[in-house]
């Protein structure tokens, strides 16, 4: 069997695992509620955001719709990964595994598919749900590019957060210490990084929270790439015609990749000197 | 002879611990592991690897099951004439290698079956897992999950993930724990038959009663370091363990020293209320007829084996208070040099 169809069989053993399971049952109605619900609510003709916005095409509605994403998938594939390694390690599983004759490197890419496809395949099937139900409401499509856009950010932003769990997972000796590091660092980078923002920006004498001042939305579109949130809103802002925040779409994408890079590279060096 | 299939040659690792401080905050030291091991390890030969808590056995044990790379010395696998022994990566070992670590605890919804499998993936021989849990008598349980599995069961599963691959060398950490006297029976049955096949296997004990009658060799590790290995004759001989007999009898204790003319030399005597106990060491084949004839009354009569505990006292030249608990010591072997400097 060559080492690829190792990977891939191996990872398709995670991915059904972590999808069949107890938990992923539990988090599906959150995903529904999140995702397919706010493309509903946001789709309505009627609705009117705070600051007297209505969203006025397919793109738009899913730009606010991620939302969903970022408060609810994100958690969902951080509750699905955070003890993918420190469970094996913890009842002595990953010794076993450890012990087979696969690349430690192979078995970290094949962990990192398996538990991403497992939060990735729901999420998109409701991601392209939410595209139908705007259709629907609306009576409009995004673009084929936006929806390349759309699918592949939420892709990108769900990876980052199964990484961020396996990481901490890998590092813990058990599993309290791994989901308390990875809930901390979906807490920071949803909720806190507007404050580390509105701290940067005070250090900095912008004025805060001045939605017209040009200073404090180059200062945001700057601070967001350091956070994996908004480095994903910044993906979905480049298909939209009236956002700019001073960052170009390939810096963006060049963020983005090296989001992706870093934390892999972390996991799998992790992998290749962890012991049981 | 049969033919060397592993042999370690001054083989070393030592596990590295933290030792942070202001001025290096991810500091690292040195600490326990195993010091220059040399072992050989023939074809269809069961080797026991015995010590007592701390010893370095698990530590070894994973050194051969390619989970911790030596840092010093070679490991060399060869399986046949035409594939002769030769320095091997830990890729090389872990393909060739089963290894069936101590008390892994299986917890889950998952069927015993899919467990397997997930494991047997990774080797790409899913399809030779009904036949194993067959083999390990798992087949009944194969849908159940594993919260429901007994100890024994989970150690028969452990197992079962060793034979996996079908294994030229199977490394057994404590594999009795847990096993009911029927399982045991079966499991030394199943070895032998391995063994008989031409599969090399390495069964971890703190326990030299337990394995004495299933294996070729014992592997004698204490402090990280292999005090001898050998058969247990040999080990017996070399440590003047051996010809030893535990007699005990009522009333007070006979003058054996008259009585047998100095042909034995008296180890231990004991005089309680209900009677005497003697360990005496002879080769002297007539003692029971000696005895008899000068009309001693005997109320038990057996061969004293060796024990560890007698093993490493021989060996090191400690008695049992200096061993003590002090199993991670690193203090100096008095049996031999590690053969590097601390």
């Amino acid at each position: 069997m060559s080492d690829f169809k190792k990977i891939r069989s191996v990872a398709m053993r995670h991915f059904s695992n972590k999808l069949f399971s107890v938990r992923m049952a539990i988090m599906l109605p959150i995903l529904i509620l999140f995702i397919p619900g706010m493309a509903w609510g946001f789709s309505d003709p009627k609705v009117m955001l705070p600051g007297g916005i209505t969203p006025s095409s397919a793109t738009e509605v899913m730009f606010y719709t991620s939302l969903g994403i970022v408060f609810g998938a994100t958690m969902c594939a951080v509750l699905l990964s955070f003890d993918g390694v420190s469970k094996d390690r913890a009842s002595g599983v990953l010794e076993i595994k450890l012990s087979q004759p696969m690349q430690r490197s192979h078995q970290s890419v094949a962990l990192v598919i398996g538990h991403w496809l497992a939060i990735l395949v729901p999420t998109w099937v409701l991601w392209a749900i939410s595209f139908v139900i705007v259709n629907y409401r609306m009576g409009d499509w995004p673009s084929l590019l936006d929806g390349i856009v759309s699918f592949s950010s939420v892709a990108l932003i769900l990876l980052w957060y199964v990484l961020f769990s396996l990481i901490a997972s890998s590092h813990a000796r058990e599993q309290g210490t791994s989901i308390a590091f990875g809930i901390g660092i979906w807490f920071l980078f949803t909720f806190l990084w507007a404050l580390v923002t509105t701290m940067v920006a005070f250090a900095s004498g912008v004025s805060i929270g001045e939605e017209n001042d040009p200073k404090w939305i180059d200062l945001e579109g700057i601070l967001d790439l350091f956070s994996p949130n908004g480095v994903f809103h910044h993906l979905l802002e480049t298909r939209l015609d009236d956002a700019e925040r001073g960052v170009s779409p390939l810096i963006t994408w060049t963020v983005a990749l090296i989001w992706s890079i870093l934390p892999w590279y972390w996991f799998n060096s992790r992998m290749n000197t962890i012991q049981p | 002879m049969s033919d060397v299939v592993l042999e370690l040659k001054d083989a070393a690792f030592r596990h590295s611990i933290s030792s942070r401080s202001l001025s290096k905050p991810f500091g690292k030291i040195q600490g326990t592991g195993i010091y220059s091991i040399n072992l050989k390890l023939r074809k269809g030969q069961i080797l026991g690897l015995v010590g007592p808590n701390g010893a370095g056995k698990t530590t070894l044990m994973r050194v051969l099951a390619g989970i911790f790379p030596i840092q010093k010395g070679e490991i060399m696998y060869g399986d046949s004439k035409t594939n002769p022994l030769l320095p091997t990566s830990e890729l090389t070992l872990r393909s060739v290698v089963g290894h069936m670590p101590e008390q892994v605890r299986w917890q889950g919804k998952v069927s015993v079956k899919r467990t397997l499998e997930d494991i047997a993936e990774m080797q790409g021989v899913a399809y030779r897992v009904d036949g194993i849990l067959t083999i390990v008598g798992l087949s009944e349980m194969k849908d159940s999950q594993l919260d429901q599995l007994s100890q024994g069961m989970r150690q028969r599963l452990t197992l079962a993930t060793a034979l996996l691959g079908s294994p030229k060398i199977l490394l057994l950490d404590e594999p009795f724990n847990g096993l009911d006297p029927v399982a045991i029976r079966a499991f030394e049955q199943l070895l032998q038959e391995l063994a008989m096949k031409g599969v090399s296997i390495i069964i971890s004990s703190h326990r030299v009663a337990g394995m004495v009658h299933i294996v070729d060799r014992l592997a004698l590790l204490h402090k990280g370091q292999l005090l001898i290995e050998g058969t247990l004759k040999d080990i017996e001989n070399e440590f003047e363990l051996d010809s030893r007999i535990e007699i005990q009898g009522p009333g007070k204790i006979p003058d054996f020293e008259k009585i047998l003319q100095g042909s034995i030399s008296i180890l231990e005597s004991q005089n309680t209320e209900h009677g005497w106990t003697v360990i005496i060491r002879t080769k002297d084949d007539s003692l029971l007829k000696k005895l008899v004839s000068s009309n001693i009354e005997i109320s038990t009569w057996k061969v004293k084996d060796a024990d560890i505990v007698e093993m490493i006292c021989a060996a090191t030249g400690q008695d049992l208070d200096e061993i003590g608990f002090g199993v991670v010591s690193s203090t100096m072997m008095p049996y031999k040099s590690r053969g590097e400097e601390e």
